[in-house]
């Protein structure tokens, strides 16, 4: 077998993979939208008590705006820290691996410690604060893993033209570097929220209910959730699965949107600003 | 003194008082990360560590998990965790890897952002969604391909888990594999190697420690994920019979966490039990994240240029 029959065979084999991935996203959207049948657009006006949706999706969105005003500030201003101000130490990388390794604690587990420390100690109780906390732990890493890409992006000849005219570090990170790398930070918080807009175990014991009547009141009350519903209802109910799917549909219609805007503006500005190629 | 340069004096003294606090405040919510990941550790290991002094090793080894009979012995618990996680590299590895060498070595760059895209997607779709496609679809695809009354199984735990690995395997080894130098494989190139030899012995060489690295966030991730693998795995709390059977269902402990900790009373003998198991998956996923993280540190040393 000559060289490039092999190399043909090999990347053909090397595409199958990649194919069949393809394959299993377009199977997944046709299997969800085989339900779009069971909804009806009034479902999404009409209250849980008349069996629509309108509590869950509202407080989704509650949780997930939340969770991006706690974990979006703090991510970005981390993330600010590490790529401009950290001295490349000792400390610098302990920081670093914290935030890796806090992307990779179990969903799971970060809901033990929300019901632990915020519902428990805190004594926020299940309530929707405590899920904004949980939620942004998860937020956090994605936040500021994507900021930091975005600073590390901006030429470093921007901020030296600033710092040139003897304005100070932050004044030259705030008119140059942060207007630059906006597109890239805005993305990375849209992205935080699509990651955990249908996340279910670490809301699980911090601050969903099955029912409420109507939207809360205080951050300090339980609320619902797409997410939290359908799993309650399938696991612990025992509805048969049918019987959600409106409720995935618009999971992931809510997730796809704000997934796909996070996308597309990467993939504008990247066009747009020819540093960034 | 004009009035003019006065002003100056005083923005200029302004600034450099404001310089300060602002690095701090930078700086405190750079550490926000190490205290929350310490909070984590003191919360779930102190309420764990009550399990460890209340079932000592019991805990680990044990056969029966009961909580019931008042039996907390998670090994078969530890063991499904393992098993589904084992069975799900065992098909991501292939998937993940195949794809993203594809994505970077074959296909054109205008669509290369395309496919990309959808794996990002693929990785946006949430646990429970994929734990509904599992239900309505999956297990009675595998009990009717297998025969068997209930597809509530490991296979397919194992199965949704490896769709969800493979974003994960994806979007780490692809990084590598693009940031192995263009020098290196023009080099290569010129000296008369195909592609795929350039492949072989250029690129997957430097790319080693990075594609590592990405198996083991995938593994990391599989181990931890709860609500897709809780849906489908049948929770039943054995062993299966014989270990290697992945038709037979399993309980991993997320999915024991979970299910459990709504009906545990606060403080109770089976809450310090979960948080016990909690501790046993933090340890082990910080583990698995920690080495990976060193495996790619080593590699962005031999890389030649740093990310």
């Amino acid at each position: 077998m000559t060289e490039t029959t092999k190399e043909r065979v090999v990347f053909f084999a090397l595409g199958v993979p990649m194919v069949m991935c393809l394959i299993a996203f377009f199977w997944i959207l046709a299997i969800l939208s085989s339900g779009a049948g069971t909804l009806n657009l009034s479902m999404l006006t009409t209250s849980a008590l008349q069996g629509g949706l309108f509590e869950m999706i509202v407080g989704t969105i509650y949780l997930l705006l939340g969770a991006a005003g706690v974990a979006g500030p703090i991510g970005v201003l981390a993330a600010v820290y590490l790529v401009e101000y950290a001295p490349s130490g000792k400390i610098t990388r302990i920081i670093d691996q914290a935030v890796n390794n806090l992307a990779g604690v179990p969903s799971i587990v970060i809901g033990l410690f929300g019901f632990a420390f915020f519902t428990t100690q805190l004594g926020l109780g299940r309530s929707l604060a405590a899920g904004w906390l949980t939620l942004s732990l998860m937020m956090l890493p994605i936040v500021i893993r994507g900021t930091e890409e975005a600073l590390k992006m901006v030429p470093p000849s921007f901020q030296e033209a600033s710092l040139a005219l003897g304005t100070t570090k932050w004044r030259a990170i705030t008119a140059t570097t942060l207007p630059s790398a906006a597109p890239g930070i805005v993305t990375s918080v849209i992205l935080g929220i699509a990651r955990v807009a249908g996340e279910t175990a670490a809301i699980l014991f911090t601050s969903c209910v099955l029912i409420t009547r109507g939207l809360p009141k205080s951050p300090f009350e339980p609320v619902m959730a797409l997410a939290y519903n359908m799993f309650v209802r399938i696991v612990a109910i025992g509805d048969p699965a049918e019987s959600v799917f409106g409720i995935a549909l618009v999971l992931f219609l809510i997730v796809a949107v704000f997934a796909i805007i996070a996308i597309v503006i990467r993939t504008y500005y990247r066009k747009r600003q020819p540093w960034l190629r | 003194m004009s009035k003019k340069s006065i002003r100056k004096t005083i923005l200029h003294i302004f600034s450099r008082i404001k310089e300060q606090p602002i690095e701090l405040v930078l700086f405190l919510c750079a550490s926000f990360s190490i205290v929350i990941l310490f909070l984590l550790l003191l919360f779930v290991a102190s309420e764990g560590a009550l399990a460890f002094s209340n079932f000592g090793l019991e805990l680990l080894i044990g056969q029966v998990w009961d909580t019931n009979a008042g039996l907390y012995g998670a090994f078969p618990l530890i063991f499904s965790s393992v098993m589904v996680s084992i069975g799900a590299l065992a098909i991501a590895i292939p998937l993940g890897l195949g794809t993203s060498i594809f994505i970077t070595e074959v296909v054109p760059f205008s669509i290369r952002d395309v496919i990309k895209s959808i794996i990002e997607l693929l990785a946006s779709i949430p646990s429970v969604i994929y734990g509904f496609i599992g239900i309505i679809f999956l297990v009675p695809a595998i009990a009717s391909v297998f025969g068997i009354t209930s597809g509530y199984t490991a296979l397919a735990a194992s199965l949704l888990l490896a769709i969800m690995a493979v974003p994960t395997i994806v979007g780490v080894s692809g990084e590598t594999l693009s940031a192995v130098p263009k020098d290196y494989k023009e080099a290569s190139l010129a000296l008369g190697a195909t592609k795929l030899q350039t492949l072989r012995h250029v690129i997957l060489p430097i790319a080693k420690s990075g594609i590592l690295a990405s198996v083991m966030l995938g593994f990391g991730r599989a181990v931890g994920e709860t609500v897709a693998v809780l849906m489908v795995a049948g929770n039943r709390a054995q062993v299966p019979m014989p270990p290697w059977n992945f038709l037979d269902p399993v309980y991993p402990i997320t999915s024991v966490i979970a299910m459990q900790m709504g009906e545990a009373s606060l403080y109770s003998a089976e809450y310090s039990a979960l948080f016990g198991l909690g501790l046993i998956l933090f340890i082990f996923t910080f583990i698995v994240n920690t080495t990976a993280d060193i495996v790619v540190r080593r590699d962005g040393k031999i890389g030649g240029r740093k990310k």
